[in-house]
């Protein structure tokens, strides 16, 4: 931005004193062009223009995608119908509950990095796989407060999963469960839909009980909620959580921000200040968000209408989503069609760029990081998001306000 | 003849006496120190030595034996055949390592919870690791910069990195992990599982060896063991015999009548051939075959060793005091006829031992670890109830030495009864001990069994515990044994060993030897005694006397009635708790001592429960076990934390 202004003061002078001669005019404004649009590629976050889907077509189940997972060459998504595994980009295996799997819809992958287990939170207990087994911890069977489990994550020697009665731990070492609702801990909903961890916190997303942070090394608690009580407009905007009904959370280390996904929106805060996104006033192609993740300056929000990515120190805003999202539904999910990807400035400026490669579908409901690549999970199935090379020329459309 | 008279008088006097001593009440229990020590001829106190694991130095020269029983790693010339040195460690040693340059030996202590580190040189305690929860089998990797420990009573195997010596990571492994071998290639760590996987009473059991690649750290296999428990000690055969591992197992037929005994094939003893798959992810092929001829058991298979040059296997059998020679051609020839993918082609045969089986060795009492010596020329053998080490010329087939390893020369009737627990050979055709049943010294085995009752195949019930059981009679899930006498005596005899059985002099000793049973340390319990907050809140569950809403419970559905504190949580009576179901003949069962139930799985009389929390989830329906109804899920939790630190 410095080099451009400076650049414009040098050509102003030089322009105004009439000194420069029509070529140099011409040269002055194609190098001013350039700038600009150097300045406006800085801006952008690198952009995923190539997709690899796993759908029904290629051995995946039918069905929603709930979450996905990468450990070193292997990926785990969790699906409606079954766990599921790819390993070199193919699909190795479905696990079932005739496998030993707890449940037939899997909200929740995670993988223990050090032991490599893989742990999955199913809507019929929690599953732990590993080396070819599972073993599963029920209400029943175990000191797991509900079936219905929605997140599963790892922090260290404890499994916590969030339940739809509150959050359980399981301290692996000594096989001891605790179990935070109601009963113990400050949740005004036992319904825990998310969670995830800084080094000392972990973060609870409630549905309908807002965020409660629970401090790791001194036992206490804090709460987060939306200012604007149970109303369901947004009055107090920045002064605290968008909405109560927090579906995904996230901690990015980089940032030391927590990140809160609702269906009315999105919300960060970074210790002190909330920064809280609609779909109105930014690129977040829609309120209704399914999960969100964060790390360095991306924060990535799982919609309804698309996966967006929003690049927090630009304020620059990236849509992915198919060409033809608003006529998409389940049965046209068999082949990719082209996507689109709408890049709206902090201006509020948009640019759309066509893809040959798309998401299956708009429905986003997860997606995770594997280096610069990502995994997304939606309701068409598994899509392998790879950022676009320096060799390949994306198709541009030129810009333009539409929303 | 007057004088024989007199002598006979006094001898009559001194039976009655002592008759009148442990009559009716049954002996009781010294402490639990004076249970194992006996003075010398010099009266000085000495403890008995257990030797239960062994190692060699590199050059042979020294065999190093680890002594649960005394705390105590002894150290042999192999050369002189003589003790020269005693290594004082934690409490109750299990499994020793070597680093791979022979320097430093790693002593695991079950009940300290430590690996103690020891310079092989000077014989001296350097260091000492934390562990998991009853480390017992330990071994190093190949670079000697890790260190994996098998913790029995966690179910996990504990990895340490040797530089730092902190542990860095807990890997999930079987049922009870209790042995651990590194692979020839050291690509990977080995853990053999003594119990099978907690399952519905009616399932025959799985067990599991548990397979740890040594490069990324993680378990990369489970191994299942189809219809075998107590897997044992692992050797591995060099690679130009197949490179199969040994492992030996038992396969009990625990639903069948226990009345087949008189038949034989009730509880059989064999060897796991397992081929390691080559690489993560792949399957392993396991073969399952008999160790035990068809009229002559060979119970409770434990050591396992092979020679260097793959000409032998040994086994040992540490109930029938024997250890099994096997020709590894002759297994190659017998594995090489058989069609591939059907684990249990022979494991139902009592005529694979007569193939392969070249000679049967007798040793001293309870021979456990054995070991050969680096030149292939000797094995050794530690007899745990003998404190001997017997050493066998691998040449000749037979035994050169015992080795005498300095234990008390009297013996007590506590270590008499200790001697009779581990020995089959009073039961009909060998097929088992009272260890069989009771592995690692009064344990129970996880399994339901079909015990005689007035009607066959009825009354199926799990196994019971025998540790710090002196003051918890009657004994039997129905209760009709109103001590331990009649248990071991005369009823195990009848029904259970189908033969004399002991004599009424070793149902004593017998008895003082499983009063003398102590629980290990309860690791649920914090160091300080302190509960915490979950366990207090538990202990206020288990001794509440109202329901949530206030309702008064009756006395007798209060958790404390039935199993009262004072009495080691049991009342000691017979109680309907509306679990018995339509295959049993009583509706009361005998109220179970709640000490030490964190590693009791699984629960109730039929061991239905599988779960502490399935106790009432599932199988209390009426609140016939104590009011649970009303419970919230953090009560029960609550309960099940408090429960388990007792």
């Amino acid at each position: 931005m410095k080099e451009t202004r400076n650049f414009e003061e040098h050509a102003e002078k030089a322009i105004v004193g009439g000194t420069m001669s029509k070529l140099q005019r011409v040269l002055l404004g194609a190098a001013a062009v350039g700038l600009a649009a150097a300045s406006l590629a800085a801006q952008t976050p690198p952009l995923y223009t190539k997709w690899i889907n796993y759908t029904v077509a290629n051995g995946f189940p039918e069905g929603e995608v709930y979450s996905v997972a990468v450990a070193g060459s292997r990926v785990w998504a969790g699906t409606s119908n079954g766990l599921v595994l790819i390993e070199n980009g193919k699909v190795k295996r479905v696990f079932t509950p005739a496998d030993g799997l707890a449940g037939r819809a899997v909200m929740s992958v995670a993988v223990d990095q050090q032991t490599g287990d893989v742990w999955a939170g199913t809507f019929g207990g929690l599953s732990r796989y590993s080396a070819g087994q599972f073993k599963n911890y029920t209400n029943l069977t175990s000191g797991l407060a509900n079936d219905l489990v929605y997140s599963v994550a790892i922090q260290g020697k404890y499994v916590w999963a969030a339940t739809a009665a509150g959050v359980s731990r399981l301290n692996t070492d000594t096989g001891d469960w605790t179990i935070f609702n109601e009963q113990n801990s400050p949740f005004d909903e036992p319904w825990a839909y998310s969670i995830a961890f800084s080094k000392d916190k972990a973060y609870m997303g409630l549905w309908g009980g807002g965020v409660l942070v629970y401090d790791l090394e001194h036992h206490y608690w804090r709460s987060y909620t939306d200012p604007d009580g149970s109303m369901e407009i947004v009055l107090y905007r920045n002064q605290g959580l968008i909405h109560m009904i927090v579906s995904s959370i996230a901690y990015n280390p980089d940032t030391k921000m927590f990140w809160a996904g609702t269906y009315f929106g999105l919300s960060g805060y970074d210790g002190r200040n909330w920064h809280n996104y609609l779909t109105k006033d930014s690129g977040l192609a829609s309120d209704f968000i399914n999960a969100v993740q964060s790390r360095g300056d991306e924060v990535w929000a799982c919609t309804q209408k698309g996966l967006s990515e929003l690049d927090y120190r630009t304020n620059t805003w990236v849509t992915y989503r198919p060409a033809n999202w608003q006529a998409l539904d389940s049965a046209k999910t068999e082949k990719t069609g082209p996507g689109e990807i709408i890049i709206t400035r902090p201006d509020g400026k948009k640019d759309r760029v066509e893809t040959p490669t798309s998401l299956p579908h708009n429905y986003i409901l997860n997606m995770t990081f594997q280096g610069k690549d990502i995994w997304v999970a939606t309701a068409g199935g598994l899509s392998h998001g790879i950022p676009k090379s320096d060799k390949e020329e994306p198709h541009h459309e030129s810009a333009s306000n539409r929303r | 003849m007057i004088r024989k008279d007199r002598r006979r008088a006094l001898l009559l006097l001194s039976v009655i006496a002592l008759l009148a001593l442990v009559g009716g009440s049954g002996l009781r229990a010294a402490s639990d120190e004076s249970l194992r020590i006996s003075q010398d001829s010099d009266g000085v106190l000495a403890r008995y030595l257990n030797p239960t694991a062994l190692k060699l130095s590199p050059d042979g020269r020294r065999l190093f034996v680890v002594c649960e029983a005394s705390n105590l790693v002894l150290v042999v010339d192999t050369r002189t055949r003589q003790v020269v040195g005693r290594i004082g460690v934690g409490n109750r040693p299990e499994g020793i390592a070597l680093s791979p340059d022979g320097t430093t030996l790693y002593v695991t202590n079950e009940w300290s919870n430590t690996v103690s580190k020891i310079d092989a040189s000077s014989l001296q305690v350097v260091g000492t690791l934390k562990t998991g929860w009853g480390p017992a089998g330990v071994t190093t990797d190949r670079a000697g910069k890790f260190l994996y420990t098998a913790n029995t009573l966690g179910d996990n195997i504990s990895v340490i990195n040797l530089s730092t010596g902190e542990e860095i990571k807990r890997l999930e492994a079987g049922h009870f992990p209790e042995y651990v071998a590194l692979s020839r290639n050291g690509k990977w760590v080995y853990v053999s599982n003594l119990l099978a996987h907690t399952a519905p009473p009616e399932k025959p059991p799985v067990s599991q060896l548990t397979v740890i690649d040594t490069e990324r750290q993680v378990v990369s296999n489970r191994i299942s063991i189809p219809e075998a428990i107590q897997l044992r000690y692992i050797a591995q055969l060099p690679a130009n015999e197949g490179g199969y591992l040994l492992v030996p197992f038992q396969q009990p037929h625990n639903l069948i009548p226990l009345v087949q005994i008189r038949q034989g094939w009730y509880l059989t003893n064999g060897l796991a051939v397992i081929r390691p798959s080559p690489s993560s992810g792949q399957q392993a092929t396991v073969m399952e075959l008999l160790l035990d001829d068809i009229d002559r058991y060979y119970a409770d298979g434990f050591g396992s060793a092979s020679t260097s040059d793959g000409r032998y296997a040994l086994i040992t059998a540490s109930g029938a005091n024997t250890v099994s020679i096997i020709d590894i051609n002759r297994l190659n020839r017998l594995l090489s006829q058989l069609p591939p993918g059907n684990p249990l082609a022979l494991a139902h045969r009592l005529d694979s031992a007569r193939q392969i089986v070249i000679k049967r060795i007798h040793t001293g009492r309870n021979p456990t670890a054995v070991v050969v010596s680096p030149d292939n020329k000797f094995a050794y053998i530690a007899n745990r109830t003998d404190d001997t080490v017997t050493v066998i010329d691998l040449q000749q087939l037979k035994v050169v030495s015992t080795i005498g390893l300095g234990g008390p020369k009297e013996i007590t009737p506590v270590r008499r009864g200790e001697q009779l627990f581990f020995d089959a050979r009073f039961c009909y055709q060998g097929q088992l001990a009272c260890a069989s049943c009771h592995p690692h010294e009064g344990f129970e085995d996880g399994l339901a069994w079909s015990l005689e009752t007035p009607e066959l195949g009825r009354d199926v019930v799990e196994n019971r515990t025998l540790l710090d059981i002196s003051e918890t009679s009657p004994f039997k899930w129905n209760g009709l044994n109103p001590d331990l006498a009649t248990q071991d005596g005369p009823r195990t005899a009848m029904y259970i060993f189908r033969s004399q059985g002991f004599s009424h002099d070793q149902v004593k000793d017998l008895v003082s030897y499983i009063q003398s049973l102590k629980l290990p340390p309860n690791p649920h319990v914090n160091k300080n005694g302190r509960l915490t907050e979950a366990q207090e809140r538990g202990r206020a569950v288990f001794f509440r006397t109202t329901t949530n809403n206030g309702t008064i419970i009756p006395e007798h559905d209060r958790c404390y009635y039935c199993h009262a504190p004072q009495t080691h949580y049991t009342s000691r009576v017979r109680m309907d708790v509306g679990t018995s179901t339509r295959f049993d003949t009583v509706k009361e069962f005998d109220i179970p001592q709640l000490e030490g139930v964190f590693m009791r799985a699984p629960y109730l009389h039929n061991g239905e429960a599988l779960t502490l929390e399935e106790i009432w989830t599932k199988f209390n329906p009426d609140d016939k076990h104590g009011i649970t109804s009303d419970m919230n899920k953090v009560q029960l939790n609550d309960l099940i934390e408090f429960l388990k630190t007792l």
